[in-house]
């Protein structure tokens, strides 16, 4: 009986054309649009902003050194000045920060004579420049080494008219200053400085993990954006099917028939979390093919997509009941025209809104959608299923409610009552 | 076999239907007469079970069908005024859904169909979608799907709107043929005094949620019995005219449309001169004059003043 309410569902969504090509046709165009507009913000492998970094230095970092380890011979370790090389902050700053073959993707550090710092001021295609003042390594090394108060800090000229290149410089500015802190508070905590170098590598080491993360791409965000929002839509199509079936006096047929409402809820319900799972296994299907967005654990795509469903499933059971509750389809059609977007926006299918504050990242993540969405870019970026189990809770938490809300304002009698 | 008692059904402070008593016996075809707004559609659903009375009782041999419907929902077959099917399925598919919900399965099934889709006339269309169908061949599956599990009672709502009289009188034969052969009960309900009169065996008129007349058609139709009806045709009615009329003290009551006015007077009062003298009066020519034989809707008309389908 169940089967038959499922198998009828399915031929009336796909003999119509329309809603068939609303539902599978738009994300798959979305896809393609918002993937290849947007990659030049997303796509770590082609970038197209081009950061022009100057660097002034207004006193050599080598005679700092050389200074420092004549001032403090008698204050540190010789073990420790003479690893002092390695953890020169300028040097590493232009090798290991900007240096690196990521940064390097796109930008370019110009080392800049301080008798040229006034020429690259007035010159538009320079993004910002650094300066590094008199005697900054020297007071570092103090401040980090041997506890002085005083932490000095480098100058930055920005180009207003650059502000995502600047806003980037001032990201990895700000991350290389966290660092430099981090030693000085390891440093602190070792207390003993022989164990700097092996407290400093450890940082570095922690820094790796993060990076080892696979970068995602626009069109692995937006196949996961576009596959999460859209599959809201099948809840909204099952239940204006269901509503339907009350209007023309189907729902009182099957009900004449003997038929317990409940196996017809459970048939929508049913309905619901199987064609959401079809609809996201088609759309990641496609980005697959197409697109090649692979799935490093498959075992976890699996899992998530079935939490999702039960989501979904529960959605559409809700919608439905509510629409029967209401005698109108105002509330399926206020969640397809209005709530869809809003969830959409909030849990980032459009852009990754929750970057910008947690608080909108936790409201994103209390959505059905954005915690899909949380979770299938986890599993993307190549972590394990123990990561998204907060996420696949809350699918099958928002499911369980659902459905008992559904269950509970599921009209006794006919739709006629 | 079925009879209502006191069957009410009040939405805040209106009554839809009001103290509703009933009675059909097996094998008759019971007509539910009445304009739109009757309350004929809400009897219909608390007869068949599908919404709650608000007071008064629906037993069928005997027992109350309101707590435990099951039993009696298994002899019902129910036509509903809407076109009750899926649009966008073949007619063969509709009826293998409903026929799954009737729990009819495999060669029984199929056998059903194919005797359901001979009996409405639809076989040669059975794999054809519902939407390309004409709005008689939709009523006519509409039809079918309630046969489909054979019942005992078949109500049918208003099964002829909106379609074209060929259609109207295949559905009208069917379910003559459907009572004479297979004994099958009926109950009809329409604002069609003509169909109600052609089929039924007894009628009830409803009017406004309430009972106004029932009984067999002569029974009825008995009612206007101190009166009769004149028809009078003309293709120049004015305003005046039918002034004249309502006034004239011997007329009980007027209705008119276009071209023609029918009047209930008194059975032994003749108005063939009174209305030539107020057609000239009226600057109209009268194209005929004539006793009518008393319909159902004289009757409605006598009993609440307004024609069936106002």
């Amino acid at each position: 009986m169940i089967g038959q309410i499922i198998k009828k569902q399915a031929l009336v969504l796909i003999r119509n054309p329309v809603q068939l090509l609303l539902l599978v046709g738009l994300p798959i165009i979305l896809i393609l649009i918002l993937g290849v507009a947007l990659s030049s913000f997303m796509n770590g492998e082609s970038p197209t902003i081009q950061v022009k970094l100057g660097i002034v230095e207004q006193e050599q970092e080598d005679a700092q050194l050389e200074r420092f380890s004549e001032d403090k011979k008698g204050e540190l370790p010789p073990a420790v000045l003479n690893q002092l090389d390695d953890i020169l902050p300028i040097q590493r700053l232009k090798e290991d920060v900007f240096g690196s073959d990521e940064a390097a993707k796109y930008i370019t550090l110009e080392e800049i004579s301080p008798l040229d710092k006034e020429k690259v001021l007035d010159d538009n295609t320079y993004t910002a420049l650094i300066e590094v003042p008199d005697n900054f390594t020297y007071e570092i090394l103090e401040y980090s080494l041997l506890g002085e108060e005083n932490q000095p800090s480098l100058q930055l000229f920005t180009n207003t008219e650059h502000q995502l290149g600047v806003s980037i410089v001032d990201g990895i500015l700000k991350q290389f200053q966290e660092q430099l802190t981090l030693q000085t508070f390891l440093q602190e905590e070792a207390i003993n400085p022989e164990n700097l170098e092996e407290n400093l590598q450890n940082v570095t080491a922690d820094v790796l993990t993060l990076d080892q993360q696979v970068p995602i791409s626009s069109k692995d965000y937006y196949t996961v954006g576009m596959a999460v929002m859209n599959v809201l839509f099948i809840a909204s199509a099952i239940g204006s099917i269901a509503f339907l079936e009350k209007n023309i006096f189907v729902f009182d047929r099957i009900i004449l028939a003997n038929v317990s409402r409940w196996v017809y809820f459970v048939g929508i319900l049913l309905s619901g979390m199987l064609f959401a799972f079809l609809h996201l296994v088609i759309i990641f299907g496609f980005s697959w093919i197409v697109f090649g967005v692979t799935w490093p654990n498959l075992l976890g795509f699996t899992f998530v997509t079935t939490a999702y469903a039960v989501a979904v499933g529960g959605i559409a059971v809700l919608l439905t009941a509510l629409s029967y509750r209401l005698h109108s389809e105002v509330i399926t059609n206020f969640f397809s025209n209005i709530l869809v977007s809003l969830m959409a926006l909030l849990g980032g299918s459009f852009f990754p809104l929750g970057d910008s504050s947690a608080f909108i990242a936790t409201l994103g993540n209390l959505t059905p959608n954005g915690a899909g969405m949380s979770a299938y870019i986890t599993l993307l970026r190549g972590n394990e299923l123990s990561d998204v189990t907060d996420h696949v809770a809350f699918l099958l938490l928002f499911g369980f409610v659902s459905i008992v809300i559904a269950a509970w304002s599921f009209p006794k009698r006919g739709a006629a009552l | 076999m079925l009879e209502l008692d006191g069957l009410s059904k009040k939405f805040k402070q209106f009554y839809a239907v009001k103290s509703l008593n009933m009675f059909v016996e097996r094998g008759e075809i019971i007509g539910l007469l009445g304009p739109n707004g009757a309350g004929k559609s809400t009897a219909i659903s608390m007869i068949s079970s599908l919404a709650e009375p608000t007071a008064g009782d629906v037993r069928y041999n005997n027992k109350s069908i309101l707590k435990k419907p099951g039993e009696f929902r298994k002899i019902v077959g129910m036509v509903p005024q809407e076109i009750a099917l899926y649009t966008d399925l073949t007619a063969e598919e509709n009826l293998q859904f409903f026929g799954r919900m009737y729990r009819l399965k495999g060669s029984i099934l199929k056998k059903r169909i194919q005797e359901i889709l001979d009996l409405v006339g639809l076989a040669d269309r059975k794999k054809d979608v519902v939407q390309t169908f004409s709005g008689g061949m939709k009523r006519r599956l509409n039809i079918g799907v309630a046969l489909l599990h054979d019942p005992e009672l078949l109500i049918m709502d208003e099964p002829t709107v909106g379609i074209d009289p060929q259609s109207r009188n295949y559905i009208l034969e069917t379910v003559k043929r459907l009572n004479k052969e297979r004994a099958m009960t009926v109950i009809y309900t329409s604002h069609y005094m003509e169909e109600v009169e052609f089929l039924c065996d007894r009628i009830y008129i409803m009017d406004q949620g309430n009972l106004i007349a029932s009984g067999t058609n002569e029974e009825i139709k008995r009612i206007l019995s101190s009166e009769k009806t004149i028809s009078i045709k003309s293709d120049q009615l004015n305003e005046q005219f039918i002034a004249m009329l309502q006034e004239h003290p011997l007329v009980n009551r007027v209705m008119s449309t276009d071209k023609e006015i029918t009047l209930m007077v008194a059975k032994e009062v003749s108005m063939f001169g009174d209305l030539t003298k107020l057609a000239e009066t009226a600057g109209i020519e009268l194209t005929s004059v004539h006793n009518k034989t008393p319909t159902l809707e004289d009757v409605f008309l006598h009993l609440t003043g307004r024609a069936l389908r106002d």
